[in-house]
């Protein structure tokens, strides 16, 4: 048979069609079938034809007499009507997809001319269950970008994402997160290959403070109820844990009692042509620490509140003055790691990433009563690799930049609540 | 796993890892592997070290993409990012693009990056074969202007082709074929050839940032078996693993890393002289057993393929059907006998085998088809060539393939349709037979970290860390 492909290019961008529908009573399938059949009634016209369906995609086939019925539903409003294989035409689709998005392709052979119509789709997503555990945490996904984020920070005007070269700004609408500004952080000196960042709010907490590797930047939501952005070279030292945080804490185990605590203020210098902080401190602790990666404060009581280092050769140690202490059962944690104040428990956990041994990455709740971490919640499975990790103004959050296979990067806020 | 962002440039492929030990070195391997792990795990890159690269082919081709940089880069989604230039702009329906130059970038000897630089660079590159009729150096942009629409530009100018170079250094070759004074911007300078190794180390001022290693070595010209035995006594870290032998090298326990399919082998066959007549070119398209070459010959890690551009990017490729049809090529023939046919392929066994298998295959539709001798440059009316799908945006990708086989026009189409009606059109001719898509796959040692392919199946090296950094 001589085949003669003849093209009827019948594209519908069905953008936004699976994603976030939660709603039954829509299917997802209801938009592409509708085009698909537009589609080939336009090649066919009124008439009887075998229809067939492969699924060369990862759409389930429970999925597929659905996708079937809906398909064979659109195609009679059409006056096509499916029929047995003795009809000298014929309708093949093949449910196709490729690495951004499906593609539902129909070939109408009338006799020996096929001719070709086919649709795109946009992916589902799909929900990630949660881990369970002693302690369970959960992730609320903040918002996506497909530009790196070093750290992010919710404030009562808006989100303040910091970028490798820019500090982006947005406002809450009813679709989520939108793009109000954009500020060129402008820096002089080359970037760094394992980018860093942290950002806090200002003193009065309309505005923000930010540090990037040899850049400082500063923002504040001003009465027009714009935002005014600087940044400036910098090598100060950056805060690396929140000054002056009242935190809810418990001291037993089982009582969420309140208690207010100022949290020490840590500042550290941050070598700006590597990934990780010197191990100055200002000011001193007295003692000579070593580079590290990560630092965070474990709020015991208001008299008690270790320093957490976790130094650039892995070994993860503990500093409540005069004399650093290696802490056990660290084996499986990654390079960063930032305190929790979740009132289960002691009160404060550390929340560390994985050690990446895994395709994607977890994070994981922990226990340090003394100098071992032992583990408080299940691990947290993450939909890519962990680039971030910090704790949140109010302590009683985490949050992470997740980048995915596909560069994407999500921000995480990740909580957590007590089990019986 | 890769830890860090890369702020612009182009981010790896996905990787498919599997980490063992090797076979016969598994004890040893477990007792010195325990003795070395660290009290605790550590995921973000350290910095430092010697990358030792062996490689069968020209070390210099592995190092280009590690001295220059393009004025664009591709992530791993194909989205188009920016590299030399920040941002672009088309004017005049993509006839007129203006680039904008990334500020503080310089070259290894400290000259700047000035847009007069950039254009030298890029009339020294492609000279008439470019996608553009001019470019210009227009205060801190760079101009290119075209009789035709150039919609794919930013794309394309992300490939191999148009990297940016001081051009008044490209003087002699030293030994493995790496200009003596080249000079880029990119994350490595080429410092030295020592005994037969490229020696590149790190461009401090890199505007990407310092490489997380100081040096890396590569040395050229080795055979694959040379290479994994190098790989097995520590003395290589990242080793070349050909499509063919990814199964053994799984079965040897090598860590491997394999790009989607970025390699395309197909069939060049010549439209003038007795190949002239379409029902010939088609007759030969049928004739040949893609399964056998697939099997056989790749070992079953090539995707058979009709179409020039891989599923994974389109998702139509079964629309252009692989099969082959001895009879069918008998009719197309009608029963005459061309003159016979020459056959020529690149230097290597598996390219010689797999030519050797056509010729049969040919042979069997009643052609008379004689492989050509390797090394001997002549005229041929059957090329058996690798093509290397430069891009993973498929606009794009589709027209470097086809410039890469010499068809200079644009292509206009963006969507699945009407990227499938440019293949369909351009295939019909049966100038170029697609018949398989290949990965590329490398095998590192125990200290190479963070290993990420880009998507024309490089090694991204200057985001590989070393384990045992200090």
């Amino acid at each position: 048979m001589k085949l003669v492909w003849l093209f009827a290019v019948v594209m519908s961008a069905l953008t936004g069609l699976l994603a976030q529908t939660s709603n039954a009573a829509t299917s997802p399938w209801e938009q592409p079938a509708a085009s698909l059949a537009d589609g080939i009634a336009g090649i066919l016209g009124p008439g009887q034809a075998h229809l067939t369906i492969r699924n060369q995609s990862t759409i389930s086939t429970g999925d597929i007499p659905a996708i079937r019925r809906r398909l064979e539903q659109d195609l009679k409003a059409h006056g096509v009507l499916a029929s047995g294989a003795e009809s000298a035409n014929a309708i093949r689709i093949t449910l196709s997809e490729n690495t951004r998005e499906r593609l539902w392709v129909a070939e109408v052979i009338e006799g020996s001319e096929t001719r070709v119509t086919m649709v795109h789709v946009e992916p589902g997503s799909q929900q990630q269950a949660q881990a369970s555990g002693g302690l369970t945490l959960r992730k609320q996904t903040v918002f996506t970008t497909k530009d790196a984020v070093l750290a992010a920070l919710e404030t009562s005007n808006g989100l303040v994402a910091v970028e490798p070269e820019q500090i982006v700004i947005y406002n809450y609408t009813a679709e989520g997160w939108r793009e109000v500004k954009r500020v060129r952080i402008g820096q002089t000196r080359p970037l760094a290959r394992d980018p860093r960042g942290v950002i806090f709010p200002s003193g009065n907490g309309d505005g923000f403070e930010a540090s990037l590797a040899g850049t400082a930047c500063s923002g504040v939501y001003q009465l027009t109820g714009e935002w005014s952005v600087r940044c400036r070279e910098s090598d100060d030292p950056w805060t690396i844990v929140q000054p002056s945080v009242t935190q809810t804490g418990s001291a037993n185990q089982g009582t969420a009692t309140q208690m207010d605590i100022s949290v020490t203020p840590f500042k550290a210098f941050y070598n700006a042509a590597r990934n990780y902080f010197t191990g100055v401190f200002s000011p001193s602790l007295g003692e000579e620490m070593p580079p590290f990666y990560s630092a965070a404060q474990i709020v015991r009581s208001a008299s008690n509140a270790p320093l957490l280092i976790g130094g650039i050769d892995g070994k993860v140690q503990i500093w409540n003055g005069p004399t650093l202490k290696p802490v056990s059962g660290t084996r499986d944690w990654g390079s960063d790691f930032a305190a929790l104040t979740s009132g289960c428990g002691a009160g404060t956990q550390i929340v560390a990433s994985g050690s990446g041994e895994a395709p994607t990455d977890s994070i994981r709740a922990y226990e340090l009563p003394a100098l071992e971490a032992i583990p408080a919640s299940a691990p947290l499975a993450m939909d890519g690799t962990v680039t971030a990790l910090w704790t949140a103004p109010d302590g009683k959050s985490v949050f992470a930049v997740v980048r995915s296979a596909a560069d994407q990067y999500e921000v995480d806020r990740v909580t957590a609540s007590c089990n019986e | 796993m890769n830890r860090y962002p890369n702020p612009s440039a182009s981010s790896g492929q996905a990787l498919a890892t599997k980490t063992t030990t090797w076979r016969g070195w598994g004890t040893l391997c477990l007792i010195l592997a325990a003795l070395a792990l660290p009290a605790a795990a550590r995921t973000r890159p350290h910095y430092g070290g010697t990358l030792r690269v062996e490689i069968e082919g020209d070390p210099w081709q592995q190092a280009r993409r590690l001295v220059f940089d393009g004025l664009t880069s591709i992530d791993a989604d194909g989205n188009i990012r920016p590299a030399l230039t920040m941002n672009w702009k088309s004017e005049n329906d993509n006839h007129r693009w203006q680039f904008s130059l990334r500020t503080g970038v310089h070259f290894h000897d400290s000259t700047p990056l000035t847009s007069a630089s950039v254009v030298a660079s890029l009339g020294a590159d492609c000279a008439t074969n470019c996608p553009w009729t001019a470019v210009h150096a227009v205060g801190s942009s760079v101009v290119f202007t075209s009789d035709s629409p150039m919609p794919n530009l930013p794309a394309l100018l992300a490939g191999d082709g148009y990297l940016i170079a001081l051009t008044e250094s490209s003087g002699g070759t030293q030994g493995g074929g790496a200009p003596s004074n080249a000079k880029g911007t990119g994350p490595f300078q080429f410092t030295a050839v020592n005994n037969g190794a490229l020696i590149l180390e790190a461009n401090d001022a890199c505007w990407q940032g310092h490489p997380f290693v100081d040096k890396i070595e590569i040395v050229g010209h080795k055979s694959i078996r040379d290479q994994w035995l190098d790989l097995s006594v520590g003395r290589a870290d990242l080793v070349e693993v050909p499509a063919e032998q990814l199964r053994q090298a799984r079965e040897q326990h090598l860590t491997v890393a394999v790009s989607p399919s970025v390699e395309l082998l197909a069939l060049a066959v010549a439209d003038g002289g007795v190949l002239g007549d379409p029902h010939l070119r088609a007759a030969i398209a049928l004739a040949v057993d893609r399964s056998a070459l697939s099997n056989v010959i790749f070992q079953k890690q090539g995707e058979i393929t009709a179409s020039l551009l891989p599923s994974a990017l389109t998702g139509y490729s079964f629309l252009f059907s692989a099969d082959r049809d001895v009879n069918k090529a008998h009719e197309l023939r009608g029963g005459l006998t061309p003159p016979p046919l020459t056959l020529s392929t690149e230097v290597g066994a598996t390219m010689q085998l797999a030519a050797q298998r056509i010729a049969l295959n040919l042979r069997e539709a009643g052609f008379n088809v004689q492989v050509a001798p390797t090394g001997k440059p002549q005229h041929t009316d059957l090329v058996l060539l690798r093509l290397t799908l430069e891009s993973n945006q498929p606009q794009a990708a589709l027209e470097s393939l086809l410039r890469g086989v010499g068809v200079a026009n644009p292509v206009l189409e963006s969507t699945p349709a009407g990227l499938f009606r440019v293949e369909h059109e351009f295939l019909e001719t049966h100038t170029l037979i697609p018949l398989l898509y290949l990965p590329r796959a490398y095998a590192v040692g125990g200290r190479v970290r963070d290993l990420r392919l880009s998507p024309d199946g490089a090694p991204q090296l200057a985001d590989v860390s070393l384990e045992d950094a200090p």
